[in-house]
């Protein structure tokens, strides 16, 4: 289909073909420059004009061979039917499409951006970036119709891609804010992870944008993305289902997932209590939440606290009673990042319903505790056992000990 | 297609050695990918050059990110992990190398050895040799990567224990995942006055079969006193020709 049209072959078989440093005529961006990033933004029809492709700096025939070089690479679209969100997908775009281009290589993302361009490539005629932006132009017409309109720049001037950076980087960081903002009542799918299940057999995690893996390892993004590479793996998706408690997080696709993939042990499961049906845990939690019937609250231990708790016990016997794949009621194994779900905890109370932690875990996770509850968790420098974290508590004045937080309905 | 030699056998019998010269051979051939799989010894040294990073640490360095919360939601963790781990790539002008490292710490790595093993897959698939230099436990090849290993040098020296690690190591290749298509071959190193007839009959009660000896060599003692990368070994040393002769058995020419 591309034959005679671009000087090298296209297509998916040159996905994941590594350029050996021998090989390479040139390097754009990588560990080695400082200056590069890419970008997909969206634009009025009127802004930007089709199919034209601009080099601005030299261009890779000008350019030392074997060199390393800066780069910005933009891609700007129109059309009707674009919205802002697909941006960040657009963008993503870059990594299979410039992989599909035989004797091209993409690695990374954005400002770390990496692009690797092979000698016999580059000698078959690939010797300029504007026959890349052509390359491009046809893969991103081709495959995504909604595109109506397509300019591509490259710049290798590195003053000029040093000068532009920031703008990109607060478009990055704009798009990283909304994205941690998913909810799981903007999706229709959750993912299922089975890696753990050679330890615990009826143990499935269930992840949403809310609710990473317990390992702490694959959120939902990461999810999508294990899904989408292999879809027969260890990571599927589910369908979300309807909600049918919105305070605990209880789903119908979740309890049919649990049902499934348990053997049958479990068929219902809260995602975000640690009472009545919490979610399972393997054996490879990075933390527990412990509930403490003396407070009627939780405290939180990470895997590598060493010594006793506050309750008395280490987290490796904790880790014991907590694992296996159970669903066990005031014991939950969770990811760390949890703590900065919106979501954590949500039934029992959240983060107001937390009274001890390790202090490195305070640290560490400042960020995500609410500003007037953080004295007021205690930590291993504080107290030593139940009848002290009493004392503390109620001489600091812990709004859950204090009664003034009311669990959601 | 890649041809995939793993060289595993008991700590000191000379392990590095082969492969650092398996890969000075192959890479006059073909791309070769070197994969220093043994955390206690040092492939790079053998062949000259310095390391960068190693799998261990990419692990470990991605780890940390995660519970920092500092890795972008831009691309997956996996395609994260796809660029370290050609960023600890040490890449020479005749073949590159991979270092895996130290093994993990405690904790869960069911995650992230399922995504090393899809990154290094993927990566091996696009040379036309690997040789991996592994640890006697094989480990890492069971955790780090499930790529096929066409034929498995199980290296001794003329010592019992040594043979008798050898003889563990054709056990455990049968229990993992990895397939190993050409068999456990079987190379006895460093013999002085021809093979001692105790070694002889152990061999023949085994169910190993005798691949190839290699004759002691005072090259590489020589080398190894000056502290001089093994690829030094003089073309015409006897170590260099029996290894060729390894890779003309195993028909690569």
């Amino acid at each position: 289909m591309t034959e005679g049209v671009f000087p090298v072959d296209i297509g998916p078989q040159y996905e994941g073909e590594v350029i050996r440093k021998a090989d390479v005529r040139i390097e754009l961006g990588g560990p080695n420059v400082r200056s590069k990033f890419e970008l997909v933004t969206i634009r009025e029809p009127a802004e930007i004009t089709h199919e034209k492709v601009e080099v601005i700096g030299s261009d890779i025939a000008d350019l030392p061979e074997e060199s390393s070089q800066p780069v910005a690479l933009l891609v700007e679209v129109a059309g009707s039917r674009l919205e802002k969100d697909i941006e960040p997908v657009l963008e993503r775009r870059l990594h299979l499409y410039l992989n599909y281009i035989e004797g091209v290589y993409h690695m990374n993302q954005r400002q770390d951006v990496w692009i690797r361009l092979r000698k016999d490539s580059f000698n078959k005629g690939l010797n300029s970036l504007k026959i890349l932006g052509d390359m491009l132009i046809f893969l991103y017409t081709s495959e995504i119709d909604i595109i109506e309109k397509i300019q591509i720049t490259f710049i290798t001037d590195g003053a000029k891609v040093e000068e532009m950076l920031p703008r990109a980087m607060q478009i990055y960081n704009a798009r990283d804010e909304k994205a941690r903002g998913l909810r799981e009542s903007d999706v229709e799918e959750f993912y299922s992870c089975a890696l753990c299940q050679s330890f615990a057999p009826t143990h499935i995690c269930c992840i949403t944008p809310e609710r990473i893996a317990n390992c702490g390892a694959i959120n939902w993004f990461d999810g999508k993305a294990a899904y989408q590479l292999d879809p027969e793996g260890p990571i599927q998706s589910v369908k979300k289902g309807d909600l049918l408690d919105a305070v605990r997080g209880e789903y119908t696709g979740a309890n049919q997932l649990a049902l499934e993939k348990s053997m049958g042990a479990y068929n219902r499961v809260y995602l975000h209590s640690a009472f009545a049906y919490p979610h399972t845990s393997c054996g490879c939690f990075q933390a527990i939440c412990f509930y403490i019937p003396e407070v009627d609250a939780f405290g939180i231990v990470h895997r590598d606290f060493e010594g006793d708790t506050v309750v008395g016990t280490p987290f490796t016997t904790m880790a014991g009673d907590t694992s296996g794949g159970r669903q066990v009621e005031g014991f939950l194994g969770i990811a760390l990042e949890y703590l900065r779900s919106p979501s954590f905890l949500k039934a029992d109370g959240g983060w107001y319903r937390i009274v001890w932690m390790p202090q490195v875990i305070k640290d560490q996770f400042r960020d995500a505790c609410p500003m007037d509850l953080y004295d007021k968790i205690a930590t291993e420098n504080d107290v030593h056992n139940t009848d002290e974290l009493v004392e503390f508590l109620n001489r600091v004045g812990h709004p859950w000990v204090l009664g003034e937080i009311k669990l959601p309905v | 297609m890649s041809v995939t030699i793993a060289v595993a056998g008991k700590g000191g019998v000379g392990k590095t050695a082969i492969s650092a010269i398996l890969v000075d051979f192959l890479s006059g051939k073909g791309t070769v990918l070197a994969v220093d799989a043994d955390p206690s010894t040092n492939l790079n040294e053998a062949l000259g050059i310095n390391l960068v990073s190693t799998i261990g640490r990419t692990r470990e360095k991605m780890t940390d990110d995660i519970k920092g919360g500092r890795l972008t939601v831009a691309a997956s963790k996996q395609e994260i992990l796809d660029a370290r781990i050609h960023e600890s790539l040490v890449e020479t002008p005749r073949f590159d190398l991979l270092a895996m490292g130290r093994p993990e710490g405690p904790g869960c790595y069911c995650a992230a050895n399922h995504m090393i093993r899809f990154s290094v897959d993927k990566l091996a698939k696009s040379y036309d040799y690997i040789v991996m230099d592994c640890e006697a436990g094989l480990e890492h090849i069971s955790r780090q990567t499930t790529q096929d290993i066409d034929y498995l040098l199980a290296v001794t020296d003329p010592t019992m224990r040594g043979l008798n690690t050898a003889i563990r190591l054709k056990k455990l290749a049968g229990e993992m995942r990895t397939n190993i298509k050409g068999g456990v071959l079987l190379v006895i190193n460093r013999l002085r006055n021809g093979m001692p007839d105790e070694i002889k009959d152990a061999v023949a009660k085994s169910e190993l079969m005798l691949f190839a000896t290699i004759p002691e060599d005072p090259n590489i003692s020589d080398l190894d006193i000056k502290g001089k990368p093994l690829v030094n070994l003089p073309l015409d040393s006897s170590f260099r020709r029996a290894v060729q002769e390894i890779l003309f058995r195993l028909k690569i020419k």
